[in-house]
């Protein structure tokens, strides 16, 4: 039965309630944090910068008590393709990584597969940034709820109001897209099983099969979409049931306020991505 | 209320955006295929999807929640480009669209291939395309990356998006006499 639970490991999005600094900063600051540290965590590709924010990941995890464990649990169904994926680029990557990240050396060759030291840093740096999105992102859905995530997205976005953008709307759609995320992946594995219950061979054919593999994920597909788009039009019928009428004029029972902690933390994140940021080709 | 993003243009955009969220954090979205960049990508389909029913808008969003995605999970410099991650993907929802509502009234089913074959190419040539005019690839090796990528990808994608389309169709149908 555990190839069929791939769906119960997806840990992104499901709030874990507490009482940690994390969970009490304002959705703002906690949003400008992690936009910044992936901003560091996307554009440098030196060890140390990646050994830093790793550090720096897993103390802000450690410090909103969140167990780490099953953050990492999300990336046990993709584990085979990234190592796969990792294997790719030490081996075949060799020639091209070596011109796009540091490291012409060549390490170790055999025939067509080739490791270089560009290949070797595009494969750790790539393993170490999948980990530090995961574990920050996990930060920011794992330990703020849904509703305050939205307030603060809209809130951000209400400069851009005025320029037509209709920040209410987006921030909305944001929300009910990472809170149907495990509704739909629970029942993309009831759909899994019921399939399998059915004698549907759910192995996807090699890579010459692929429009039998086509066809066996249309038995997967279609339920999922179907039932995506009549939770769809359940909701719809509720909220216009309820008058919805969007973000204009619409006030907040909990207003947001940024505080000391919130602003400090935005600072320290600042500085951390711009010192990152400045020194990345700098460092080994 | 906004006039263009309606109560049904934003609970549907929501829900296809968590799919295309599941297809891409668990990987479900790559299938093995015959060429060299290894796995086809079915992460354009809820864009296309959403394109066809519900219009350009919400296939411009959903292109922009894969755009995201791609962004996040990148790891080749050439998908770190912020125009060759976001632009085609947005397109690929507006085009996809345009496609279907030109074709619908001649024949659905013709029209919903059509605008999957439009949606997926928009896709391929508009990634490799940028990537060729900002320098990550030079042109003959982009044209066969994407004649290899294109084909496969169409075929996924064009059942995929006909078999889900016409599914939704007829339950639409029949709920709409139900409630009645």
């Amino acid at each position: 039965m555990e190839s069929f639970e791939v769906f119960r490991h997806v840990t992104i999005g499901q709030y874990l309630p507490g009482e940690s600094l994390v969970h009490r900063l304002d959705p703002r600051a906690k949003i400008t944090v992690v936009l910044l540290l992936i901003a560091a965590v996307t554009f440098s590709t030196s060890y140390t910068a990646h050994l830093a924010l790793l550090a720096l990941t897993l103390g802000l995890i450690a410090l909103a008590n969140l167990p780490v464990r099953y953050i990492v649990s999300g990336v046990k169904p993709a584990l085979p393709f990234i190592l796969l994926l990792a294997l790719m680029q030490l081996f075949v990557y060799g020639e091209a990584a070596a011109s796009a990240v540091r490291g012409t050396a060549v390490l170790w060759q055999w025939g067509v597969l080739r490791v270089t030291a560009g290949s070797l840093r595009l494969t750790l740096v790539s393993l170490a940034r999948l980990l530090e999105l995961l574990l920050l992102v996990s930060l920011l859905t794992n330990a703020t709820p849904t509703t305050s995530l939205t307030y603060g997205i809209e809130s951000m976005l209400r400069p851009f109001a005025r320029l037509g953008l209709p920040a209410h709307e987006l921030s909305l759609i944001g929300t009910i897209a990472l809170r149907f995320v495990p509704v739909l992946g629970e029942q993309f594995e009831t759909i899994l099983k019921a399939q399998a219950s059915r004698g549907a061979n759910l192995r996807l054919g090699g890579r010459l099969q692929f429009i039998r593999s086509a066809q066996q994920m249309v038995v997967l597909l279609v339920p999922l979409f179907l039932n995506a788009l009549l939770r769809a039009e359940d909701l719809i019928l509720a909220m216009e049931a309820r008058c919805y009428g969007g973000g204009r004029g619409r006030s907040h029972y909990v207003r947001l306020r940024l505080r000391a902690p919130d602003y400090v933390a935005m600072a320290l994140a600042l500085v951390f991505t711009a010192a990152v940021l400045a020194a990345r080709n700098a460092l080994p | 209320m906004n006039s263009l993003l309606t109560i049904r243009r934003i609970v549907v955009a929501g829900l296809l955006g968590a799919i295309t969220i599941l297809l891409g954090a668990t990987r479900a979205g790559f299938i093995p295929v015959p060429t060299p960049l290894g796995d086809a990508t079915i992460m354009h389909i809820p864009v296309i999807i959403g394109g066809i029913l519900d219009g350009w808008l919400v296939g411009a969003i959903l292109g922009l929640f894969f755009g995201i995605f791609s962004f996040i999970h990148a790891t080749i410099p050439m998908f770190k480009d912020p125009l060759v991650v976001f632009l085609p993907r947005i397109l690929i929802g507006i085009t996809t669209a345009l496609a279907y509502r030109g074709l619908k009234r001649s024949n659905e089913v013709v029209a919903v291939i059509v605008a999957t074959v439009v949606g997926t190419l928009t896709n391929t040539v508009g990634v490799l395309g940028i990537g060729v005019l900002r320098g990550y690839l030079p042109l003959p090796a982009a044209v066969g990356f994407g004649v290899a990528a294109a084909i496969p990808e169409t075929i996924l994608a064009a059942i995929i998006v006909v078999a889900v389309v016409l599914a939704w169709r007829g339950v639409a149908a029949r709920r709409r006499t139900a409630d009645l």
